[in-house]
């Protein structure tokens, strides 16, 4: 057989006559073999590194949720829903939930509306001198760190001497307590969250913009269609797949804030979370179970709550989209 | 009566200008068809009677309404963009409807609009399909409907056939120029394809850089190229040029061997006076074998080196001295390498351009064809 056939064919040849030298290939290949392991050979130390510190703990976690856990004793009891029983009668839990949804629920939309308007906005001027400079500035906060930008932003809610009430003074509004206060402690973290996290937003929906087709833009033109109809109509539906992106990436990041509650509330005020747990959301309080308080299986239990909701919040939120998300 | 009407408008992107002193017109129901390389600013001068750009200077008339500073929508025009630029979220209905939505026209006057130019058209069946599953040709009737619903004052189109196949690309040709001999709305048509221009239009400009070098009847252009550049533009294969030396007796040589030279008619000797070197042109098609005596012309003999066959007829490049010619035959009898054959182009069949400037050297007794030369020519 002198005709030259493809590594696959041959080995499939040479399994159905007897004579290679794994026959027992014959239904899959050797060189399909030899792809695939190169393949996984290639993503393994990622792959490593994902299972023993992500999945690994994340399994971990879903395990003692269910069990009596404690880090100094070598026996862990199963205790089956306990912990989830103990979460219930939590009133903290409840408040935690509800500071999270409140969170949520301003901080998404908020962010979302900015990033957009911003983005709309750093399109049309950027031809215009300083253009890109404004792109930049609008972007810097969000490579900052967030322990270090919020420390300055405790010294800017500082009741007496921050620029917050120093502005609110020069427009001749009521002063505020800002972080001390129970009423203004969270508001205080989703001024914060949304200046640190909405230049990111802006850069998707800048990308998102930029992809829009010249001449379709340019019919709309001819067709006579300006403002908010071109808007409505044309723009918001052509860069959806952006938005239903940047609306889920922002409900995922909001659900899981910790570092800014922790720092911004922490310090002076005393425990983070506080005042009376007004700003307590539930990242913090799973942190805060889990290493101040040491009841690691109810940190967990608290965990898995969580995953719950942000994953039945995005998949309602994929359903949503898919009636209202238009792909090219 | 021109309906739409460019006057001297230029038009400059910076320091580059891409239009330079654009005269020109479309008339009442007439099809025009700009043509000309990519870059030689046709688009842009589309894009100016669109609305889509504004001149740097000069003026744009519809009928007696200057509309120079007229905003894009209030021109009343249809524009077929070169890749349809369709709305991708909406079904065709919603395609044509749209611009007469944002008008405010009456729901009923733009149902029975769409209804009567998807029926034109036939497009009736993709009404309620989004574009994304029609085929190349089925959008690009969407894209015409889209302009056509709106009646609009002209039509424009950019390259609008040239993201179809080359079959496609033929019948839409001809379906194009049947809805304007129908709908006879004044069209402004950009292409860079010269077939495209020939067969369709019925007046034809051809640009480059930025300037008119020509306009006029498809056939004018084709049989009396005002430069170098139009002859060798229009037509396929395209018109061969040999750059000739006058010699004192007033007969023409090729450069290098040849020593005896051409006579020439007296006529032509009139028209290339001083100079002392032309170049001498003439189509394919023009070139026949060697009859003794039936035809003055042109005499000279090629060398043939290639044999391009078209089914219907054969392409046959060859030298002639050193110069490459191509000439076009219907016999492929005794056609093979590198023969030689006595070739003859009817002497009214031979075109003469300056060599300096490249421009036409008219003969005296076609004088009375009239040509319209545009720009500043």
């Amino acid at each position: 057989m002198n005709r030259r056939v493809p590594l696959s064919e041959d080995a499939r040849v040479n399994s159905a006559t007897g004579g290679g030298l794994l026959p027992w290939l014959s239904w899959w290949n050797a060189y399909a073999l030899r792809e695939t392991l190169v393949g996984y050979g290639l993503i393994l130390p990622s792959l490593l590194v994902f299972l023993v510190f992500y999945y690994g703990p994340a399994i971990f976690l879903m395990y003692i949720a269910f069990f009596h856990w404690n880090i100094f004793a070598s026996q862990s009891t199963f205790v089956g829903l306990h912990n989830f029983s103990v979460l219930i009668h939590q009133p903290v839990f409840w408040q935690s939930l509800l500071n999270t949804g409140y969170y949520v629920v301003l901080v998404v939309p908020v962010t979302t509306l900015l990033a957009l308007a911003l983005a709309l906005l750093l399109r049309e001027t950027r031809n215009l001198r300083g253009g890109g400079l404004s792109q930049a500035l609008v972007f810097l906060p969000h490579v900052t760190p967030v322990v270090a930008t919020s420390i300055i932003w405790v010294w800017i809610f500082d009741p007496t001497f921050g620029l917050a009430n120093a502005v609110l003074h020069f427009l001749h509004l009521p002063q505020l307590g800002w972080l001390s206060s129970v009423h203004w402690a969270l508001p205080s973290v989703m001024i914060y969250t949304v200046w640190h996290s909405v230049g990111l937003y802006t850069v998707l929906f800048l990308a998102g913009l930029s992809t829009l087709p010249k001449q379709v833009l340019e019919a709309a033109q001819m067709d006579g269609v300006r403002g908010w109809m071109l808007f409505r109509r044309i723009i918001l539906p052509l860069i959806s797949p952006i938005t239903f992106f940047v609306i889920v990436l922002a409900t995922i990041n909001t659900m899981q804030t910790f570092s800014q509650i922790y720092t911004l509330t922490g310090g002076p005020h005393g425990g983070a979370g506080g005042p009376a747990f007004s700003t307590t959301t539930d990242s913090l309080l799973i942190y805060q179970t889990a290493f101040l308080y040491l009841h690691f299986s109810l940190s967990s239990a608290m965990s898995l709550v969580l995953f719950a909701l942000i994953l039945t919040l995005t998949l309602v939120q994929k359903l949503i989209a898919d009636r209202m998300v238009f792909y090219r | 009566m021109p309906s739409v009407k460019l006057k001297a408008i230029n038009k400059s992107f910076g320091q580059r200008q891409v239009l330079q002193h654009i005269d020109m017109d479309v008339g009442d129901g007439e099809f025009v068809v700009v043509v000309g390389p990519s870059g030689c600013g046709k688009s842009t001068l589309l894009r100016i009677v669109a609305g889509l750009e504004s001149p740097t200077s000069g003026e744009l008339w519809f009928d007696d309404r200057l509309v120079t500073q007229v905003p894009a929508h209030a021109r009343n025009i249809g524009m077929v963009f070169q890749n349809y630029a369709l709305y991708p979220h909406m079904t065709v209905f919603d395609n044509l409807a749209f611009g007469m939505a944002a008008r405010k026209t009456a729901p009923s006057e733009i149902k029975h609009r769409i209804d009567e130019v998807a029926q034109l058209l036939e497009i009736e069946p993709l009404l309620h399909i989004r574009p994304g599953a029609l085929s190349g040709g089925q959008r690009q009737r969407v894209a015409v409907g889209r302009a056509l619903v709106r009646s609009p004052f002209a039509f424009l189109m950019d390259e609008p056939l040239s993201n179809l196949d080359a079959l496609l690309r033929e019948r839409m040709r001809v379906e194009l120029r049947r809805l304007h001999d129908r709908m006879r709305i004044p069209t402004l048509y950009v292409t860079h394809d010269q077939t495209e221009a020939m067969t369709m239009a019925d007046r034809m400009v051809v640009m480059r850089n930025g300037r008119i070098l020509q306009l006029g009847r498809p056939e004018e252009l084709y049989h009396r190229p005002s430069t170098v550049f139009v002859a060798q533009f229009l037509g396929s294969p395209p018109m061969n040029l040999v750059s000739v030396k006058v010699l004192p007796d007033k007969r023409v040589a090729l450069a290098g061997k040849d020593p005896q030279g051409i006579p020439i008619p007296a006529r032509i000797r009139e028209q290339i006076g001083g100079r002392n070197v032309v170049w001498l042109g003439f189509r394919p098609e023009r070139v026949v074998p060697q009859t003794h005596g039936a035809v003055e012309g042109l005499d000279f003999t090629a060398t043939v080196h290639t044999v391009e066959t078209l089914g219907a007829r054969y392409h046959v490049h060859g030298t002639w001295g050193e110069s490459p010619i191509t000439w076009v035959t219907t016999e492929r009898e005794g056609l093979t390498g590198s023969i030689k054959m006595k070739l003859t182009v009817p002497w009214d069949r031979v075109h003469w351009f300056d060599a300096a400037t490249e421009e036409r050297m008219v003969s005296p007794d076609r004088e009375s064809i009239p040509v319209q030369v545009g720009g500043t020519l």
